[in-house]
């Protein structure tokens, strides 16, 4: 009889986890899976409610990334009504959520992700984590909380709430920003991309380079990705833009982000509370097979920097040119996730820079005027997790009748369990593992950030 | 060193994880508690997969899986003082509004009648089924302190941890989220209620008093009023005020409809009128609660089956 190996909860992962190996009579692996344990129904319970209150509402699908979803459905609802946000109200909104990309990737790859590299995929697992970081390297670890803490209080000093925002409303954004407020942002934002800067190098010197036989190997497989690019110079973007969907073969199609139907199906398992996203107009249908994916596509980091032309920003895109150099178009190894959200560390820090730095940002006229009504609209941004997708239709009195969410993580829950079985086979051989080897399968699925 | 250290376990049930993430976003402050205290299973930090014995254990979120009750039991097992951390934890939560519609209501929206998925069953093999409600956890083990807020504010949780850490009686702040808005309420001779969406709110005065519903004065302040400190009326995502909890005759609606007819020329009838019609915007979060559910004057099923047949 074989047996199981259960890894629950998997652990410095910001969502709800477990994995199980099943091993055949010889200990080898027959398969292995990643199940996601929790469902909410978000989607059920906004029906019926004005659909202005419901940006406040879907925070509460994630508290790591709530300033997406806060856009993202602001977004939809501007839609829904007909409404477009003044220039202002929407650059405040790309603002807030910019900047809330920067303090999700140094929470990130610090507490999350570093104890891994920082003190060794082996370490004994009662240290290796954020705790036994500030032991080793303390230093280190004090920048890095104070990093967050500057990042984290620049959004909360001016938009209110940092987990769980408010700030962004129906028409564009609730409050002007004062140029009191801009210059002090600006003096933080410079901080920070130095810190940014400092991060990449601390990386390529400690982690990328050190362990690139590990990069090589772990948890890689060959998909395709989906990412959003601008509409006219086809750069990188996380707030707005049109969708690329590019296959294994670098090969990509972009479409308007409301026409994701067309492109974009859902495969629901029966041992995964959460659907699996696959590209529906490929016309290949979905199957996880390791040698042969069909329908698999991947999102968040990797695949962003992977389908957009160039990085509209220098210092991003100097990056951007040396990881192709190296790593070549579309790179397909899972550990390179890290290095892609690094650069993309640096994007956010710049283009916050561009966003203080442009004219209209402390104009006052910050909210169009709104009348709820029937009608429907995608709001879509790319979170650090993913590509997030709210679809929303309203009623005549401006309530919700239907909704449909992706939410960023589950693009990658396909890809998740084959980088978990890809890993699996290749580390437990006859019987043959300890718990560093099955820390490594589960740093296959930290890369991803789910 | 470790030997004198005040040994602390945190686990998330079915949440958001944003109460955790606040946890670490005490900054700087984390590394004063670090000083004094050892954390030991922290899903979002470490790597620690069994429940250890602790001084201090820390429950995010609310129990809708059989994995959640377990996770509660053990959590209460090993630690001596447990939190109930975040609205979640205390109330039910966003999520309780689960209650408002059944278990199959909900997973038929999501997998059957989703657009973008075309399913004809519900996943079930080797997970734990939902159960059938939401159930904050002082209703499946014992809780020793309650920190609602959704989530919380760093202030109040480095307050709550130090207490706890110095072993000090902890203090119960027991004011609402007016005490610290800024806003000024003041009579108007308003007379209809507005839309959120209506107008633009001046940014000094309270909500209430422009004719706005804002429910600042039945929600008990963990937060310190960002909301309507930023231009946005208060939610009530902390949950309802001491006096909404203790006095039976009390509630959301007519604790705002009070306050809010003395405010302006609106009657209290009305105001109560509309929070019944939006009740699921008016009670997100604290609708799976006893505490709040149970009330003599809390008919929320019946308000939105009213809406519902119109
Ligand atoms: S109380 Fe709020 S922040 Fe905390 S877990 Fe629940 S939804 Fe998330
Ligand atoms: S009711 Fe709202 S706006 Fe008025 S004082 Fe209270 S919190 Fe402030
Ligand atoms: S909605 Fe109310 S309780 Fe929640 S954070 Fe805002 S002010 Fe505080």
């Amino acid at each position: 009889m074989g047996k199981v190996l259960n890894l629950a909860p998997v652990s410095r992962i910001e969502g709800h986890a477990k994995i199980a190996i099943h091993l055949d009579d010889t200990g080898n692996v027959e398969d292995a899976f990643m199940h996601i344990q929790s469902l909410r129904g978000f989607e059920k319970f906004i029906e019926g409610r004005p659909a202005e209150e419901v940006p406040r509402i879907v925070n509460r699908i994630c508290g790591i990334c709530p300033w997406m979803h806060h856009t993202a459905s602001n977004k939809a609802v501007d839609g829904a009504f007909g409404v477009t946000p003044t220039a202002t109200g929407h650059k405040l909104r790309e603002l807030l959520q910019v900047m809330a990309h920067i303090n999700d990737k140094i929470l990130h790859f610090f507490f999350l992700a570093a104890p891994d590299f920082v003190l060794g995929p082996d370490a004994d697992y009662s240290v290796r984590n954020v705790i036994g970081v500030v032991k080793a390297a303390p230093e280190l670890a004090t920048k890095v909380v104070q990093m967050r803490q500057l990042g984290q209080m620049m959004i909360e000093r001016f938009a209110g709430k940092a987990i769980h925002p408010i700030a962004a409303v129906v028409g564009g954004f609730s409050k002007p920003l004062l140029e009191s407020e801009r210059q002090a942002m600006i003096k933080d934002t410079q901080t920070l991309l130095d810190f940014a800067e400092y991060t990449l190098d601390f990386a390529k010197n400690n982690v990328f380079n050190k362990y690139l036989e590990v990069i090589k190997q772990l948890g890689v497989i060959k998909t395709g990705f989906l990412g959003t690019i601008d509409k006219n110079d086809k750069s990188f973007r996380i707030f707005d833009g049109d969708l690329r969907l590019m296959k294994a073969d670098g090969t990509f199609t972009d479409f308007k982000t409301e026409d994701y139907l067309d492109y974009l199906g859902e495969h629901t398992e029966p041992w995964c509370f959460g659907k699996m996203p696959y590209a529906k107009s490929w016309g290949e249908g979905f199957d996880m097979n390791l040698d042969a994916p069909k329908g698999i596509y991947r999102s968040n980091t990797l695949a962003r920097i992977n389908v957009c032309d160039h990085i509209s920003t220098p210092k991003a895109n100097a990056a951007l040119e040396e990881f192709r150099s190296v790593f070549g178009r579309p790179a397909q190894q899972t550990l390179l996730y890290h290095y892609a959200r690094l650069i993309e560390l640096i994007y956010a820090c710049e283009r916050t820079l561009e966003l203080l730095n442009w004219d209209g940002i402390t104009d006052t006229n910050v909210r169009a005027e709104v009348t709820p009504g029937a009608g429907r609209g995608v709001g879509v941004v790319e979170a650090p997790r993913g590509t997030l997708i709210h679809d929303y239709t309203t009623d005549e009195n401006g309530c919700i009748t239907k909704a449909n969410l992706i939410v960023g993580t589950t693009h990658n829950i396909a890809p998740m369990n084959m980088s978990v079985k890809q890993s699996a086979i290749a580390l437990i051989k006859d019987g043959k593992y300890d718990q560093g080897i099955l820390n490594q399968v589960e740093m296959a699925v930290r890369a991803y950030d789910p | 060193m470790s030997g004198e250290k005040v040994l602390l376990n945190t686990e998330w049930l079915c949440d958001c994880g944003g109460c955790h993430i606040a946890l670490v976003d005490l900054h700087e402050k984390i590394l004063n508690v670090l000083e004094s205290v050892e954390i030991q299973k922290c899903p979002v930090l470490t790597d620690i997969k069994e429940y250890p014995e602790a001084e201090i254990g820390i429950l995010t979120g609310s129990i809708r899986t059989e994995h959640d009750r377990h996770a509660a039991l053990e959590m209460r097992k090993k630690c001596k003082t447990i939190i109930a951390f975040g609205t979640c934890a205390v109330y039910g939560g966003l999520h309780g509004a689960g209650l408002a519609h059944s278990r199959e209501e909900l997973v038929d929206c999501v997998y059957k009648n989703s657009k973008t998925t075309k399913t004809d069953f519900v996943p079930s093999e080797r997970i734990d089924a939902l159960s059938h409600e939401v159930t904050p956890i002082d209703e499946v083990i014992d809780v020793d302190l309650y920190l609602p807020g959704c989530p919380p504010h760093a202030h109040f949780i480095f307050e709550s941890l130090t207490t706890l850490i110095e072993k000090k009686k902890p203090e119960t702040n027991q004011e609402t989220v007016c005490g610290r808005c800024r806003r000024v309420m003041k009579k108007t001779d308003v007379t209809e209620i507005k839309d959120p969406l209506e107008g633009v709110p001046d940014e000094h005065t309270c909500f209430l008093s422009q004719g706005y519903i804002c429910l600042g004065s039945a929600t008990l302040d963990r937060c310190l009023a960002p909301c309507p400190n930023h231009g946005v009326a208060c939610s009530g995502c902390a949950g309802p005020s001491m006096q909404i909890l203790t006095e039976p005759t009390r509630d959301i609606r007519t604790e705002v409809a009070d306050r809010m007819s003395r405010l302006t020329n609106i009657p209290a009838e009305k105001v109560k009128q509309r929070i019944e019609s939006s009740a699921k915007t008016h009670y997100a979060y604290a609708m799976a609660t006893k505490m709040v559910g149970n009330k003599p004057t809390f008919l929320i099923q019946k308000w939105i089956a009213d809406v519902e047949a119109q």
